[in-house]
């Protein structure tokens, strides 16, 4: 199975430097539009970029990031790109910075297929700048083999709960971490009082000792967890639905006591200049065939009604993390957070890590 | 004579450029706040005095401890390598530095995940010794996995300097020793080893400064609460953005290195004047 994820990469490595050289070679003979897109890793089916370079006469130069915070310390430094795929409170910010271009909803033809649930959260009430590509919740992934039924009850406590120390894994992401020990607190994820926030750390800290050795994993949890090497994992809900998809014995839960309902959304940024055809992008990326093919590739959720409704009959039936519920009272979606906020986290954050 | 100095003007230019600007750059964000922009800037020296935190201190000593085991065992095995390989004939020896440096064709990257897939609780080692009817070992994310992926990363950059100051040694001084009535291990110690310190220096300074500044190698082995000073840097450039407590990490990482340095090349230096 490692391996299977391995090929996967190298594969996606080896298309994305065609798509490169492809560019480097074809630049000097044609003056092809270029669209410069910046998304999260293993979150497209690679040969549509093939498909909508062909379609559309043009180069696509496809990067990938592996956290909000580190697209947009590249963004800041200076790189830019013509289309980016962040999350919510990412988008936020963005905004915010007058970084985006408004969606021009009349070149989107598409978009009658999303689903309105998904539109209009507070981070872009209007939609004005953001079209939604995934969305889905945080949760925790435990084996069934090994983790007792009725320990589920204990919500995000179940990650300090000291039967399964030394078997977890923690998401290495310093608002989901934060999201978890605020929840367990019973706080808002989007807490600026410093006290609940030091209490928090505490949590964490806390984590740390009891449950030793705690792994803040990233995506190398997809590959452990689908070989069963521990028992509990905090996930995002699209991963889940592919580890599960590969590993029978595991099952997703949605703590009580809330979670994080997060969306990642294409948006145009203010340095694009191609602006029609970034919107055919984000058009083509709509279509229910091409939704289909990257949600069933990567496992998130699409907002595309029919492609979510064809995976969950098909390719994810039966997987509950696939179909997350994102309607819950006690769930939120991350706010911007003001710079001072945001350090107060930062430095709690590496303290959290360095921890020992 | 003059003419061949403007030559040198492009390689002072490209410098420059690239590593004296850089290097201002850095000591400029560690003395300041305000930010990555430098629009608006104030002086300080809070950077430094975070440093001085237990945590960030722990974090320190667990890197150096964790380089001074690494570059230990390198030493060690790549002094016997390094050795077994000078009694071949030439040909053979180039060979066999060859098989040495084969690995590093390979991106560090793709080496470290081979490592994950023979660690991993369910991995390649562990399922051998389960069929062999043994307790699984838990592997990964310890010290053990690190320093093991650490050692496999260096190996050859100690192997190579030491190399090749074992070649330029004359067979005839061993001859000379032996003759004088040295047993082997007088000779080995007294001539070989003590003719070879500078590539030992060499390969220690190289694989310190590798080792003590890693971050991908104790990420994917050791996880992400596995901290080094390279993985602290990183996390504050990358996703934390605190660039200015960053650079002050990193100057004073670069004092510490050129410290040592400084030391290597006068144990270099002192044993070089005995001669």
């Amino acid at each position: 199975m490692i391996h299977k994820q391995l090929r996967k990469r190298i594969w996606g490595g080896f298309s994305a430097a065609l798509l490169l050289t492809g560019l480097l070679t074809g630049c000097g003979a044609s003056s092809k539009p270029t669209l410069k897109v910046y998304s999260w890793g293993e979150y497209i089916d690679t040969s549509l970029l093939t498909e909508f370079e062909h379609e559309y006469n043009c180069n696509v130069i496809y990067e990938t990031f592996d956290s909000n915070e580190s697209m947009y310390t590249k963004i800041q430094s200076g790189e830019t790109y013509d289309i980016l795929v962040p999350s919510d409170y990412m988008i936020e910010r963005l905004i915010k910075e007058d970084r985006l271009q408004p969606i021009d909803w009349s070149l989107l033809p598409n978009a009658d297929g999303i689903d309105p649930e998904v539109m209009g959260k507070e981070f872009d009430p209007d939609n004005t700048y953001s079209v939604p590509f995934f969305y889905g919740t945080v949760g925790i992934l435990y084996d069934t083999t090994i983790v007792d039924e009725a320990d589920l009850q204990d919500g995000w406590e179940l990650l300090r709960n000291e039967k399964y120390a030394g078997d977890i894994y923690m998401y290495d992401s310093e608002r989901d971490s934060f999201m978890v020990a605020l929840k367990a607190l019973g706080y808002s994820m989007n807490t600026t009082d410093t006290d609940e926030i030091d209490e928090a750390y505490e949590w964490l800290i806390e984590q740390r000792e009891q449950m030793a050795p705690v792994v803040y994993a990233g995506d190398d949890v997809i590959d452990n967890m689908i070989s069963g090497n521990k028992a509990l994992a905090v996930v995002y809900s699209g991963d889940a639905a592919y580890i599960m998809a590969e590993n029978e014995d595991l099952r997703y839960l949605e703590p009580k006591e809330g979670t994080n309902v997060w969306e990642d959304a294409m948006v145009i940024t203010d340095d694009c200049t191609e602006v029609e055809l970034a919107h055919a992008y984000i058009n083509f990326m709509l279509d229910e065939e091409h939704a289909y093919a990257n949600t069933v590739e990567v496992g998130y959720t699409s907002p595309v009604i029919e492609a979510r409704t064809r995976a969950a009959e098909n390719d994810f039936a039966g997987l509950n993390a696939y179909l997350p519920d994102a309607t819950r009272a006690q769930d939120e979606v991350f706010r911007y957070q003001e710079q001072e906020t945001k350090e107060y986290f930062s430095e709690l954050w590496t303290k959290v890590k360095a921890a020992n | 004579m003059k003419y061949f100095v403007k030559l040198v003007r492009p390689y002072l230019i490209w410098s420059i450029v690239i590593v004296i600007i850089p290097l201002l750059l850095i000591v400029l964000y560690s003395v300041t706040t305000g930010g990555n922009d430098l629009i608006n800037i104030q002086f300080t020296l809070d950077n430094f005095k975070k440093m001085a935190e237990p945590i960030y201190v722990a974090v320190f000593l667990k890197s150096f401890r964790l380089g001074l085991i690494s570059v230990g065992i390198c030493l060690v095995i790549g002094y016997i390598l390094a050795y077994l390989i000078t009694f071949f004939s030439e040909k053979v020896q180039n060979l066999l530095i060859l098989f040495v440096t084969i690995p590093m064709w390979i991106n560090t990257l793709l080496r470290t995940y081979a490592w994950i897939s023979l660690l991993s609780d369910n991995g390649i080692i562990n399922s051998v010794l389960e069929m062999l009817g043994m307790e699984p070992v838990a592997m990964m994310y310890t010290d053990f996995a690190v320093i093991l992926g650490l050692i496999s990363d260096l190996l050859p950059f100690m192997v190579i300097p030491i190399h090749t100051s074992l070649c330029k040694i004359d067979h005839s001084l061993h001859e000379a020793a032996m003759d004088l009535g040295a047993n082997p291990f007088q000779t080995f110690w007294r001539v070989t080893f003590k003719l070879s310190t500078p590539g030992v220096l060499n390969g220690i300074i190289m694989t310190f400064l590798l080792s003590i500044s890693t971050f991908v190698i104790p990420k994917l082995l050791g996880g992400g609460q596995y901290m080094l000073i390279g993985n602290l840097i990183e996390n504050l450039f990358i996703s934390v953005g605190d660039w200015n407590f960053g650079s002050a990490i990193s100057v004073i990482l670069a004092f510490i290195i050129l410290i040592a340095i400084t030391c290597m090349k006068r144990i270099d230096k002192e044993t070089g004047e005995e001669e």
